[in-house]
């Protein structure tokens, strides 16, 4: 694919102009050591070093309460509600866009997910190459420091005020066109964003796995009933927050709304997690996972085991978010999955 | 089918949650075309024994109240608690940890002899409470979502997940990343993450979640910087009826 070399100067003018049709969002810092990303505006100052977006970009795509359909409770009518705002997400690192690609291959296969789909068609991904790595994550150990594909342009930052950037697709190239004047990367450009990506890659390896990514799931296999999911459970506060920051993580839960009228009403979908007590709750009160030791063993499976058995990627991609999250100190991939390694190291 | 006739009362407490009813305005007179109502003093005048549906605001305070809570119970079909007061006895608690003759001089005076009380407590000490609309004070549209939930035949939704869940939807930056406390990680959410979302902490107002694991709370909590007295006195606010009080 074509490489463009994009100096700082000309983002005001092109930001401007995206942002004429579409929603523009850009990372800013919130405070020290927190970022995200945000809506632009002019005169924003963009945070190019910033290590990770404080929430995950699912966010845009798969909004944490979102109108289903509309219903008439006395002609027993419905219609469905779809939004899909235009909307440029500018600079999502690429642990985050592969966490986007997992979720396109999940909600767009057997049933599509029409919500998702719909925002998912109105969004444009621009990837932009880490500067920084946060302290919690381990992307690089994982398979997911690099992606191929998942996004309309890749910006790399190769000097104080220049950028490569990749086209990854005809409508980022459309829009990187904007204004005009695009200059293909130089050979040199393209080493220096070469270097760049090797160099915070390297960065990245600080925190490892400590074997080869792709044996999570015949690790996992073998520690149905490792006492490790009893010994960090019982910390668990089943708040939810190590699912609801994820990344990869979608489970809704749906619920119904009627006026004030008890005429129509609206049902909706709002983020759930499998580490709340509730989550597994059926009919009849009935909970199928009703300790939190089952909820806790059942998310690192979900994303060791059972996402990869599906679609052959892990379905954690080391972002760290949960890590972060998680007041009791007990989320932690990493730490998991090395610790299981460790305790089947005599079968290995 | 005849609306059903609904009452509110009050015992120890501010009336601050009929006043949240009383706010929703010109959205309260599309609700109340649904019913009846026979007594809300600050919204109409008169009074009627004759209601299906009793809302109860405050805490029980008082040996004399138990009598009249009874009878609200004996006259009423459902009877919902309303506000952190009624559902979990709430701030008047605090009471329950200094030396009754401390309190009831401090709110008698000379003549604190005249007036027996005994420790604050919620309404479920007393009778059987069918629902509960929590939060210090409730939150208006959730009053109106039970509400329509129980003309609908409906058992009424409440969040049984705690604050967390909310602050991640909102986006809000974690109180405990920023190096400080929040009763958010043991708190029945449905507020959407108010006081965080402000600026603030959760102080527990809607009481503990179904299942709150409080030993590991009390461990997240006592982290540096942060005294066990602070600790103690943000769990007795308004969890002073609940295990969580130390």
């Amino acid at each position: 694919m074509t490489t463009y070399t994009v100096y700082k100067e000309q983002l005001p003018e092109l930001f401007g102009k995206w942002s004429e049709e579409y929603s523009l969002y850009v990372p800013a810092k919130l405070r020290e050591g927190f970022y995200d990303l945000v809506a632009w505006k002019p005169g924003l100052e963009i945070a190019w070093d910033f290590d990770v977006a404080y929430n995950s970009p699912k966010r845009f795509l798969f909004p944490p309460r979102e109108a289903l359909i509309t219903f008439d409770r006395r002609t027993c009518e419905a219609k469905p509600v779809f939004e899909a705002p235009p909307q440029i997400l500018f600079g999502v690192h690429p642990y985050d866009v592969k966490a986007i690609n997992q979720l396109d291959q999940l909600l767009e296969g057997g049933a599509p997910d029409q919500n998702y789909v719909r925002r998912r068609e109105a969004t444009v991904i621009m990837a932009y190459e880490p500067l920084t790595v946060s302290s919690t994550a381990f992307w690089a150990s994982v398979g997911a420091g690099t992606v191929a594909h998942g996004f309309d342009l890749y910006w790399t930052k190769i000097g104080p005020a220049a950028f490569t950037v990749e086209v990854g697709s005809a409508k980022g190239e459309e829009l990187l066109s904007l204004c005009g004047g695009l200059v293909p990367a130089t050979a040199g450009d393209k080493e220096g964003a070469r270097r760049a990506r090797a160099r915070v890659q390297f960065r990245a390896r600080k925190n490892s796995l400590r074997y080869n990514w792709e044996e999570t799931p015949r690790l996992l296999a073998k520690c149905w009933d490792s006492p490790l999911w009893r010994r960090y459970s019982q910390m668990c506060l089943a708040c939810g927050s190590c699912n609801l920051v994820c990344p990869t993580c979608y489970c809704f839960d749906i619920r119904d709304e009627v006026d004030d009228q008890l005429g129509e009403g609206v049902r909706y979908r709002e983020w759930d997690g499998c580490m709340l007590e509730g989550f597994a709750k059926v009919a009849g009160n009935h909970n199928f996972r009703p300790k939190a030791q089952d909820r806790y063993r059942h998310r690192y499976f979900r994303k060791g085991k059972y996402i990869y058995d599906k679609i052959g990627e892990l379905g954690c991609v080391g972002c760290g978010r949960c890590v972060r999250a998680c007041t009791a100190g007990i989320a932690n991939p990493l730490k998991v999955f090395n610790e299981l390694w460790e305790e089947t190291a005599h079968e290995h | 089918m005849a609306k059903p006739k609904i009452a509110f009362f009050d015992f120890a407490g501010c009336e601050g949650d009929q006043l949240q009813i009383a706010n929703l305005e010109e959205r309260l007179l599309d609700i109340l075309g649904h019913v009846e109502v026979v007594s809300f003093r600050e919204v109409v005048t008169g009074h009627s024994d004759d209601y299906d549906v009793a809302f109860v605001e405050g805490s029980i305070t008082r040996p004399g109240d138990e009598e009249r809570l009874k009878e609200i119970r004996k006259n009423a079909k459902i009877l919902v608690a309303l506000g952190a007061c009624a559902a979990i006895g709430g701030i008047n608690c605090l009471k329950n940890f200094q030396a009754e003759n401390v309190y009831r001089e401090e709110v008698y005076g000379a003549h604190a002899r005249w007036y027996p009380t005994y420790a604050a407590r919620p309404l479920k000490s007393v009778v059987k409470v069918d629902a509960e609309v929590p939060g210090c004070p409730i939150d208006g549209a959730e009053f109106a979502r039970i509400t329509k939930d129980l003309l609908l035949g409906r058992t009424p939704w409440v969040p049984d997940f705690p604050v967390c869940v909310e602050c991640k939807q909102a986006g809000n930056v974690c109180r405990y990343e920023m190096g400080r406390m929040c009763l958010g990680i043991i708190t029945r959410a449905g507020c959407g993450a108010a006081c965080v979302s402000q600026g603030a902490h959760c102080w527990g107002c809607r009481g503990l979640v179904p299942g709150a694991n409080l030993d590991a709370a009390r461990i997240v909590m006592d982290r540096p910087g942060t005294s066990r007295k602070a600790v103690q006195d943000l769990l007795r606010f308004f969890l002073g009826d609940t295990g969580a009080a130390l």
